[in-house]
């Protein structure tokens, strides 16, 4: 009986697992009130709070776009992908964090709540196992049970403190001798928060026994204490001790991604790729570095590569349209963003499509189309900055200056990261005289985006005109 | 795609009008006409510099792992499962309840 109720358990285990290495979700509460930061300011390079400067290289803002803070976005997105930490509460509440709705996580602990509760539903008589009836000594004491009990507390349940008492027993148990407890007792203590006793955990777990997971689990525990150079060169000694992995090799990549150093990212995923030449991340990430940097055709290349490889969604095809407009294969376009529109799962996705067919139309210089398509964008996601940019730029070529000049507003206020909707008042402005408005909007753009050309012509000539009056 | 720079205003005379700055054809033999090499900046009247708008990037949109695949599934499933009434109401619709 033992054997059948260790088989349910770990199959209920198994229906709601996600690999704890990906899952990160970082609420606001823990952003905003972080304890853990050692200085007030870090050095640059240092920080992952800092995109810093874009001292990797890569493209610029003038041609990829950029993420709430400041970073260009990339081409793989997980559960612990980070938009960076907002500065001020109200930028944090904005930021979409959940996978599906835009609502922002309040708290980590409300997530995994959300998922305890679902494993509730799952079983309508009741709990499979009932945790408050459970002697956790006993079940400490027969290790084979205790483990396929302690991850079912753990994933199904979501119950941290049972979970880390019964974690504790076990190990005291093996008389601190067992690797796979310290581990278990790390992940409690980092979902926990507590990332210092997490630290010393892991560890020690490594010196017991050198294990890639528990490389990663202490490399997690570094990235949320904010300091990626120890996490790279932790990763960096994996590396010598075990050549060639590719998880240690793509922590590395994402790290300097999250750096915005987008030129040893890049490398990084190539070294990923000459391991394992089907690792989906890398490939994406290469893909759309190569888009970036006006080499579509090449960018096809890798994105051709994921569809042999099965991959089968709505962004998959999305890129592949782009990649063909963009490398001048206009047979491929149109059908690839009819087959996207049709693995949209969600009205966010379609929204994306739809966008990016309005760059097509635009491209082809069919603008009532584009016009239509922007629409379409906002119809299945009224939140759509970049749609409103582009709409009023739109409009000012028939000529509606207000409504443009709204539609801007629009933009400007949704998304305050981006130069474009700041400039383009400031265009806008200059055109009808109102210098004012258009110098703060310039220096608006300046602020999001310093190296933009455009930008500073405009300031220049504003200023020269008002040191003429 | 090139980067977006100040669009050049290029103000040029219509074609037909002033023969004598149409470009020559190289080859061609036009008794009485010198020939002049042609030159892009000949016909020009003026250069504006004008800031034009700009528009947002096309958005390459990123590939999701299967743990996030995974996780919004459940999340579905959960508010799916979270949602009939009419089965007996789940004893967690205090913590369900608040995401919507």
């Amino acid at each position: 009986i033992q054997a059948a109720w260790n088989l349910k358990t770990r199959a209920l285990t198994e229906m709601v697992y996600v690999d704890e290495i990906d899952m990160d979700q970082e609420g606001i509460a823990e952003m905003i009130l972080d304890e853990n930061a050692i200085a007030q300011v870090a050095r640059p390079g240092t920080s992952l709070k800092l995109p810093g400067t874009s001292q990797g290289g890569g493209p610029s803002p003038a041609v990829r776009p950029v993420t709430q803070s400041g970073r260009p976005i990339t081409g793989f997105v997980r559960p612990s992908t980070q938009s960076g930490r907002p500065s001020t509460m109200e930028q944090a509440i904005r930021t979409p964090r959940t996978a599906l709705t835009a609502r922002p996580l309040t708290s980590a602990s409300g997530g995994y709540v959300r998922l305890g509760t679902a494993s509730m539903l799952t079983n309508p008589d009741g709990p499979f196992i009932n945790l408050s009836r459970l002697n956790l000594t006993k079940y400490a004491q027969k290790p084979k049970l205790a483990k396929a009990l302690f991850e079912y507390i753990f994933h199904h349940e979501n119950d941290i403190k049972n979970a880390l008492d019964l974690a504790a027993l076990a190990t005291e148990h093996a008389q601190f001798k067992d690797w796979w407890w310290k581990v278990q007792i790390g992940k409690c203590y980092y979902r926990l928060g507590l990332y210092r006793e997490a630290e010393k955990q892991f560890k020690s777990a490594l010196k017991q026994q050198d294990m890639v997971d528990t490389i990663l689990y202490l490399a997690k525990v570094y990235m949320r204490l904010d300091q990626p150079v120890t996490a790279l060169n932790l990763f960096k000694q994996g590396l010598d001790r075990f050549p060639g992995e590719v998880t240690l090799i793509c922590g590395i990549a994402r790290i300097y991604e999250e750096m915005n150093n987008i030129s040893s990212a890049a490398e990084y995923y190539k070294d990923v790729l000459k391991q394992d030449n089907t690792h989906v991340e890398a490939i994406a990430c290469i893909g759309s570095n190569h888009f970036y940097s006006d080499q579509p055709e090449i960018a096809l290349r890798f994105y051709r590569r994921l569809l042999q490889m099965g991959v089968y969604n709505c962004q998959l095809f999305n890129n592949l349209g782009l990649c063909c407009f963009y490398a001048q294969q206009y047979d491929m376009t149109l059908s690839s963003f009819e087959r996207a529109l049709f693995l949209a799962e969600n009205e966010e996705e379609t929204a994306d499509v739809w966008y990016n067919l309005g760059h097509v139309a635009v491209g082809i210089g069919d603008l009532n189309l584009a016009y239509q398509c922007f629409k379409l964008t906002l119809v299945n996601n009224n939140d759509y900055a970049e749609a409103y940019n582009n709409l009023a730029v739109l409009e000012m070529r028939k000529g509606h200056t207000e409504q443009a000049r709204a539609l801007l507003q629009t933009a400007s206020s949704l998304a305050p990261h981006m130069y474009e909707p700041h400039f383009n008042v400031a265009v806008l402005s200059e055109k009808v005289g109102d210098l004012q408005r258009s110098y703060t909007a310039a220096q608006k753009s300046e602020e999001a985006f310093p190296g933009h050309v455009d930008t500073q012509q405009l300031i220049k000539q504003l200023k020269e005109h008002f040191a003429m009056l | 795609m090139p980067e977006g720079t100040g669009a050049l205003r290029e103000v040029l005379p219509k074609q037909g009008t002033g023969g004598e700055h149409c470009p020559t054809r190289p080859g061609s033999v036009r008794p009485g006409a010198r020939s002049r090499p042609f030159s892009p900046f000949a016909g020009q009247l003026s250069v504006e510099d004008t800031a034009t708008m700009v528009l947002c990037k096309p958005k390459i949109l990123p590939l999701k792992s299967v743990s996030l695949e995974k996780l919004e599934k459940l999340q579905r499933a959960a508010l799916e499962a979270a949602q009939p009434p009419e089965a007996a109401p789940p004893p967690s619709a205090g913590a369900a309840a608040p995401r919507q």
